[in-house]
């Protein structure tokens, strides 16, 4: 067990525990993009869902603890390994130049490799307001009639649609590095296979992105104001259906 | 041939524990036919000549095989050229009025002894700590008496390619030494020979690579670009896949 701690304390053991909760993770943003654009269906629909995974008193504290427990992890060896990483190199150069050729297949993820730092400490900034906004109720708290109505009414807000935009598309460029990197930490490097990950990678990063960065355009472009009022004027009209789907 | 008229701004630093800085020297008639390392030659000689201190800088065989010369030039390891030693870069990659920066591998595992020249030695520890195979030193063994599939020579040849120059720690943005364990790791986990100590060589190795203070591997293929011998990433994916194994059915 001693050896099992020290090997998952090196740094090979920080990086692959950093890529297993990474992809945990891209789960979890797969999950919740999946959950957000009900939004986009209807908000009974959106309604239904929420009250749905909050009527779950066991398995969502559980769910929710094990959440937490990943977002821990993987930003605290983040930054442990953030800090190793300037202290092994004391002085600086004075000019640096990448020498990286290939711009196609290595470039573009090359850049994002760079900026995971900055880019990781960017989302997790946009979390806690996001935590702040929807978990916690202490950003802009209101009075709503359902969730659709709390949802469209904080996405209205110009406040969120900047951080909120600037939180998901930087989400998507971390991820554009994140993914990929995380099967070259556990070892995944295959001729047929690695090529197929880090354009599965792209893809993946492009929609979980552009995906959630949907919502405070939208919000931006009036699309949740109607869903305010509407789902306001149709207050006795959810419980109802939330009932029939039980 | 033609010549150039360069300005190189330099790294200087007298030992270890003195500050070092930028000092610009103006070099006339270079031959575009001239090595890095003849070029520096020639500056040093003018050094010489005007009763100055000559730039230190490391260099063995000058053909590109032994890993002994380094440097950093205008931010690349071993200059701009692909899969190329700072002693086979040749000054036609340069043109007529260029400024060229000079400094050496920064690494706080690479500690500047003088001017350009960096202790490496913390490469040599790693490759005392496990890289290496245990056999019995008795008459050569017959010839095919271990076979060895030949795909498996091909990628245990290439990893062996490595000449530990350090370019790969010195492109680092994190100064990780991953591709050099890498390949060491790989040219024996590879090979028959290397099988017995498998899991013990890539512990103590790594564990080592770490005491040493070189960072931890984002990924971002630096290393991959900048090294001399064409070492490719997957040998880090293979570290990985080792230790991992490794680490997860020691015994103790």
């Amino acid at each position: 067990m001693t050896s099992l701690i020290r090997a998952l304390s090196s740094s090979i053991g920080k990086k692959l525990l950093m890529s297993v909760t990474g992809l945990a993770l891209c789960g979890f943003l797969v999950v919740h993009l999946s959950g957000n654009l009900l939004l986009y269906v209807g908000a009974a629909e959106y309604d239904a869902y929420a009250h749905a995974l909050h009527a779950q008193k066991i398995l969502l504290p559980i769910a929710e603890t094990g959440l937490f427990l990943l977002f821990i992890l993987h930003i605290a060896l983040g930054l442990i390994t953030a800090g190793e990483n300037r202290a092994a190199r004391e002085v600086k150069y004075d000019t640096q130049r990448s020498k990286v050729i290939d711009p196609s297949s290595k470039g573009a993820p090359n850049l994002a490799s760079k900026l995971m730092v900055p880019t990781g400490l960017i989302v997790l900034m946009f979390l806690l307001i996001h935590l702040g906004h929807f978990k916690l109720g202490i950003i802009s708290p209101g009075d709503d009639a359902s969730e659709a109505a709390k949802a469209g009414r904080i996405l209205s807000e110009g406040f969120t649609q900047v951080v909120y935009l600037i939180g998901t598309l930087v989400l998507g460029i971390h991820l554009f590095h994140g993914f990929q990197s995380a099967f070259q930490t556990m070892g995944l490097n295959h001729p047929k296979y690695t090529p197929l990950i880090k354009t599965f990678g792209f893809i993946f990063a492009v929609c979980i992105g552009l995906g959630f960065a949907s919502f405070p355009a939208m919000g931006y472009l009036g699309r949740f104001k109607e869903t305010e009022t509407q789902t306001t004027e149709n207050r006795a009209e959810t419980p109802t259906s939330i009932t029939q789907r039980k | 041939m033609s010549s150039l008229k360069l300005t190189l701004k330099v790294w200087r630093q007298p030992s270890r524990d003195e500050a070092g800085q930028f000092h610009t020297y103006h070099l006339e008639d270079v031959s575009t036919e001239m090595s890095f390392l003849e070029m520096l030659d020639v500056l040093n000689e003018n050094l010489i000549a005007q009763d100055e201190e000559p730039v230190a800088f490391d260099h063995d065989c000058r053909e590109g095989i032994c890993g002994m010369c380094s440097l950093m030039i205008n931010g690349q390891a071993h200059g701009p050229d692909n899969e190329t030693t700072t002693c086979q870069l040749h000054m036609r990659h340069f043109r007529d009025g260029d400024t060229i920066v000079i400094e050496p591998w920064r690494a706080k595992a690479f500690p500047v002894i003088r001017d350009l020249v960096v202790d490496r030695s913390a490469l040599d520890r790693v490759i005392a700590a496990g890289g290496y195979v245990s056999v019995n030193c008795g008459s050569a063994p017959d010839a095919n008496a271990v076979l060895v599939p030949k795909t498996d020579a091909d990628k245990a040849m290439d990893a062996a390619a490595c000449i530990g120059c350090g370019a790969c720690v010195a492109a680092c943005k994190n100064a990780s030494a991953m591709l050099f364990v890498g390949a060491k790791v790989s040219q024996m986990a590879l090979l028959p020979q290397g099988k017995p100590e498998r899991a013990s060589r890539v512990l103590n190795m790594v564990a080592r690579m770490d005491e040493e203070g070189f960072g931890n591997c984002t990924n971002t293929a630096e290393c991959e670009a900048a090294c001399p011998a064409g070492i490719s990433l997957s040998n880090i994916a293979r570290l990985n896949r080792e230790y991992l194994k490794a680490a997860l059915t020691a015994a103790n």
